[in-house]
């Protein structure tokens, strides 16, 4: 479904990722893993069109994503659901999810989607019509991720869900996904610091460490190998 | 207090809603596009001079006099002056503004800000004095027969006090709420205007949305053009008005938007209000040459106490 | 000396200039000559402030009109010479520099802007109100020259040649020295150069002073040649535009901007206001505003920058300078740091010790109940998950934020309080996260901006400077400018800056971000041989890996709040460490 190939990306004079490859296959749950800094960020939004690489190619359903503007991206089907949640602060949480929905597919389906996004976590359906910026992080991390899924998307797109939230929240928002995937076999592309918490929910997963891949294979092979505790403790 | 000192603030009062309300439109104008995209646009006042040119020739020679006649023809021909700027705006963004802003300028450190701000200084200077050559010096005015006659609000408390209410101030005012209206919906309740805010509000996330940025500063731009000039052709019906009028008003402008909180549409149209009942009301303690000394004696004061405007967030995106 | 040499081109053009002004005898054509000069020196004015500290003034006409009326009215009640009024006029201007400055500079960006607006159109509407419409000078035929009052129109060329010229000499002479430095430091990031020593509203004040003087001066000088002052001629919103716009189109943060910029845009629009004004009047704005249109467009920073960058780039091309790779000098790279470095500190003292350091922000406990102690010597890793506090942690040590509750003590002194500035001086040096280097500079005076907290005098600055570039190991690269540097040569100079002011403990925050791992154990070698030199240090990593082997410590932070505090080896074996970093799942697994 996406295929990157020998991608090389970077900031002016600093490069990110160093010639990465990876596979995404259709109804799969693949992890990126590694320690910060590695290029796990840049990675999406290389994908999401807004770093432009320098080298490589990028292939979503055969079609080659570096043609395609990034405004465009999502009308394909691809989600991205940002780090650090950015949602929109001065707009409601309804307007929030709207915004998501403004791809085809997501106005066609727009009636049940939000019917299972509300039925999922509830919360969003009682803060309806609050303003997205007075949320709690959990509470904008959700509505993150519903704003993704309103956009009935073929490829989720997750950066560090996990990320500054309490580790009771974090982990609610790992069961939602779980859910998530148990209702839809959505293909899901997750980015994650917590290591243990990622790989058990996916499929395969890859272990970036300074903008390469350094490890990639299924959750009990990454698991085994002493290189992942060793990119991130350093002994 | 006798009646006549009441009389007096109510009537300073009145003038200053309704010069408000048409000073608040013109903000809003302004205010969106600093809202949407961050840029000082210092050619706003020239578009507002754009709009007021438009609506007095589309009335004068589009048939729209014969058609409408005097009272209601120059509403009409105001109004239609809208799309006509809004597209005249577009353009400029699509065109100019677009080059010296958002991702182009990212590794300029901060020296884009200054490149855009004499772009569009450079853009005002060719539409005043463009405007000298096409339109030339005389004065114009778009009269209406309303202009030269007045409502009588009262008499109230025992006969003694009444105001007296233009016309076409009344009017102007009027559908500058009506204007102001129409676009507060179009802002909160059509995806087009919810994407614009999204766009505002995060432009990368936006992206992630697959709204196309360029495209909405560009509606944004133009949006915001035409409501400053619908806001200039209301003005043009009850003062005369020359090629250089937008530099008197660029500077109204920017102390309503910032008074109202910058990126703030509603706390610009009100921003714009209290511009019109400061110009007023000053007039009833202070001579009438200071009444624009005494506008940014007030917008130097909020801004040191209040910084963020009476509607803006408490800290400026950056 | 240097100011001295670096007017030579200057002092040529102006001789150049004066002799074509002496061969000029059409009145007119003289008066443009002199326009030219004043507005460029009017432009230099206003470079001086938001040409060097990036604050856009729109509101430098106020200046300008005070200091036109003070001329002014000064002949007009008093009968003064202009000789006494235009130094009176910047005397007048300076102070109102800093009547202004002082409340304005609470503002940032966009609000400093807008806000500097209104003071000249305040100004304007209050002049009229005095009854001065309309001042004309009193002419003065039976003294010429003690007022000013040349009849020979190219006088007033020459004194504002010498006038430009002695501007731009106060200009250059600010570029060089601690004042520019710290001008260009705050325009590039205030908060860090308030942490490199810098107290930066006392140099915004002296640059706004300093720009407001010359402005008076100029709008003085201005009223005298032109003889008739009208508040919307000097108050007027374009007055201040033509500041803008002279230095803009030429170039910011240079003299020579606002002089390409005056000598080109003056004269076009002049000229064609005199061939073509009376036929299609209007038709200089429009030539003129299209003239700025395109040149920003084709050239955003202004002409001087794209011509200087244009030829720098077209320079090493045409005269390929052996590259030769920037070698970090190490006599033994990535050497295990403590088998050669016996732990000296645990015998010193406490150099820093923080008690229960706490901060929230809204319901965000960001840090809380943080303490530890830092002794002399020693380097010390403070390391965390992503919004672990880390930043948070290191912006309470230097006086970016004050603390809700809790103690920092720095050699024994609570700093709780001080600014930034002061607790650099006191010898708390700090490198960001995010580089900020001044990319047209040298390595060298990049790294100098950090050696004026402790340097007396310009020539102790650049010893200080040379002296921290050899100990990051860049002397080889020392006189390129930051824009060639690589990724990793950018951090050493960045250390170095930090270094420059003598620190006696140095607070780095992710000094090996974006390293690749030969790269990063280079910086790794820098930081011991610093340690090994006396220097205290606190780093900020995300991951241990490139960290165990160089502290001798860590403080690990987890949710704001210390989670473990020990020695590397301790460190790493702790389950709760293990935990926060690699998931609950995953110790339960390794238990297992």
């Amino acid at each position: 479904m996406l295929t990157l190939e020998g991608v090389c990306a970077g900031y002016s004079v600093v490069p990110v990722l160093k010639d990465v490859s990876l596979r995404v296959e259709p109804g799969q749950f693949v992890a990126i893993v590694g320690p910060n800094g590695a290029g796990k960020t840049t990675l999406f939004k290389t994908i999401s069109g807004i770093v432009r690489p320098s080298a490589g190619s990028i292939q979503f359903e055969g079609i080659d994503l570096l043609a395609v503007p990034a405004a465009a991206r999502p009308h394909l089907g691809i989600a991205h659901v940002p780090e650090g949640r950015q949602v929109f602060p001065s707009l409601s949480v309804m307007e929030n999810l709207e915004m998501g929905a403004m791809t085809a597919a997501g106005q066609r389906g727009w009636k049940e989607n939000i019917e299972r996004i509300f039925a999922l976590m509830p919360v969003l359906a009682e803060r309806r019509s609050q303003v997205a910026g007075t949320l709690s992080g959990g509470e904008q991390q959700m509505l993150a991720i519903g704003r993704g899924l309103a956009s009935a998307p073929k490829l989720l797109m997750l950066d560090e869900p996990s990320m500054g939230l309490a580790p009771a929240i974090a982990d609610f928002i790992f069961e939602k996904l779980q859910e998530i995937r148990a209702q839809t076999k959505l293909t899901i592309l997750l980015v994650e610091q917590r290591v243990a918490e990622a790989l058990e929910s996916a499929d395969r997963g890859y272990v970036l460490e300074a903008g390469r891949v350094v490890l990639e294979g299924n959750n009990a092979t990454l698991r085994a190998d002493d290189r992942i505790r060793q990119a991130y403790l350093g002994m | 207090m006798t009646s006549q000192v009441v009389e007096n603030i109510l009537q300073a009062l009145a003038a200053g809603i309704l010069a408000g309300a048409t000073y608040g439109l013109m903000c809003v104008g302004l205010g969106l596009i600093f809202g949407v995209m961050r840029v000082i646009n210092f050619a706003q006042g020239d578009f507002m001079m754009l709009g007021m040119y438009a609506a007095y020739y589309l009335f004068a020679s589009a048939g729209i006099q014969a058609g409408f006649g005097n009272v209601v023809g120059p509403y009409v021909a105001i109004l239609l002056s809208g799309p006509l700027l809004f597209l005249f705006g577009y353009w400029i963004h699509k065109l100019l503004i677009s080059r010296v802003t958002g991702q182009r300028m990212a590794g300029l450190e901060g020296e884009g800000h200054s490149a855009q701000l004499i772009l569009t200084l450079g853009v005002a200077l060719v539409l005043q004095n463009g405007g000298l050559i096409v339109f030339g010096s005389v004065l114009a005015s778009i009269r209406t027969p309303l202009s030269s006659s007045a409502w009588e609000v009262g008499p109230f408390w025992g006969d003694d006090i009444s105001i007296f209410v233009n016309r076409s101030r009344g009017i102007a005012a009027v559908v500058s709420i009506v204007a102001m209206v129409a676009l507060a919906a179009l802002i909160t309740r059509t995806r087009m205007g919810k994407a614009l805010r999204a766009a505002a509000d995060n432009p990368v996330a936006a992206t992630y949305m697959g709204i196309d940025i360029d495209k909405s500063y560009r509606v944004a731009f133009g949006l915001g053009t035409a409501v400053t000039a619908i806001a200039g052709g209301l003005l043009a019906t009850n003062y005369p008005f020359h090629p250089y009028i937008g530099l008197d008003y660029v500077i109204v402008m920017y102390a309503g938007v910032v008074l109202g909180g910058l990126g703030s549409i509603t706390g610009a149209f009100w921003g714009g209000m209290t511009i019109g009942l400061v110009q007023q009301m000053s007039t009833l303690v202070l001579p009438t040459q200071l009444q624009n000394a005494a506008i940014f004696v007030v917008f130097l004061l909020i801004i040191f106490l209040r910084p963020q405007g009476f509607f803006g967030r408490a800290v400026e995106r950056t | 000396m240097q100011t001295l040499r670096s007017l030579a081109l200057p002092l040529l053009v102006a001789a150049v200039y004066a002799c074509i002004a002496l061969v000029v005898t059409n009145s007119y054509y003289q008066l443009m000559l002199t326009l030219v000069l004043v507005w460029a020196s009017f432009g230099l004015g206003w470079n001086i402030l938001s040409g060097y500290t990036g604050l856009v003034s729109f509101g430098h006409a106020a200046f300008f009109g005070l200091g036109a009326y003070t001329t002014a009215l000064g002949q007009l009640y008093f009968d003064l010479t202009p000789w006494l009024l235009i130094p009176a006029a910047a005397g007048v201007g300076g102070v109102a520099g800093l009547l202004v400055g002082l409340p304005t500079f609470r503002l940032r960006g966009h609000y400093f802007a807008l806000a500097m607006l209104a003071y000249p159109l305040a100004l304007l509407y209050v002049f009229e109100w005095l009854g001065y419409q309309e001042l004309t000078l009193p002419i003065k035929r039976e003294a010429p020259f003690t007022y000013m009052q040349f009849t020979d129109p190219r006088f007033y060329t020459l004194v504002a040649l010498v006038m430009l010229l002695a501007i731009v000499a106060i200009t250059r002479a600010v570029e060089r020295s601690r004042f520019g430095m710290a001008l260009l430091a705050i325009k590039q990031n205030e908060a860090a150069a308030e942490a490199a020593g810098i107290d930066t509203l006392n140099w915004k004040l002296r640059s706004i002073a300093l720009s407001g003087a010359i402005t008076g001066a100029v709008g003085a000088f201005y009223a005298v040649v032109l003889l008739v002052v009208t508040p919307s001629s000097v108050f007027g919103m374009l007055v201040s535009a033509q500041a803008l716009t002279v230095s803009m189109f030429g170039g910011v943060g240079t003299v020579w901007g606002s002089l390409i910029g005056a000598a080109v845009l003056i004269p076009v629009s002049e000229i064609l206001h005199a061939q073509l004004g009376a036929r299609i009047p209007g038709i200089q704005g429009v030539v003129f505003g299209i003239a700025i249109v395109a040149v920003i467009i084709a050239a955003p920073e202004g002409v001087y920058w794209k011509v200087r960058d244009r030829l720098r780039r077209a320079g090493p091309a045409a005269a390929p300078t052996p590259a030769a790779p920037a070698r970090v000098d190490l006599a033994a790279p990535s050497t295990p740091a403590r088998a050669q470095r016996p732990d000296a500190w645990r015998t010193g003292k406490v150099l820093l010790s923080v008690k229960d350091l706490s901060i929230s922000f809204g319901g965000l406990k960001a840090v809380q109940d943080v303490t530890f102690d830092i002794y002399e010597g020693m380097i010390l890793g403070i390391i965390g998950p992503n919004g672990a506090g880390k930043t948070t942690l290191f912006n309470l040590l230097n006086g970016f934020l004050c603390p809700d509750a809790g103690e920092v003590l720095f050699d024994g002194r609570n700093m709780v309080g001080s600014k930034p500035h002061v607790l650099c001086q006191a010898g708390v040096g700090r490198t960001f996260q995010i580089m900020r280097p001044f990319p047209r500079m040298s390595v060298r005076d990049n790294v100098r901006v950090g050696a004026y907290v402790r340097a007396q005098s310009e020539e102790e600055a650049r010893r200080l400077a040379d002296d921290a570039v050899d100990r990051v190991g860049l002397s080889a690269v020392a006189d390129k400018v930051a824009a060639e540097l690589t990724t990793k040569e950018l951090r050493l100079m960045e250390l170095g800056r930090a270094l420059a002011g003598k620190p006696r403990l140095l607070l780095l925050d992710e000094t090996l971000a974006g390293l690749g791992h030969g790269e990063a154990d280079e910086v790794v070698a820098v930081v011991q041989r610093l340690a090994r030199e006396g220097v205290t240090i606190a780093i900020i990593e995300h991951t241990m890996q490139s960290m165990v082997r160089l502290v001798d410590r860590f403080l690990v932070l987890n949710h704001g709040a210390v989670l473990a505090d020990g020695e590397p080896e301790a460190v790493t074996r702790n389950p709760q460490v293990i935990e926060a970093y690699l998931g609950k799942k995953w110790v339960a697994h390794a238990d297992a």
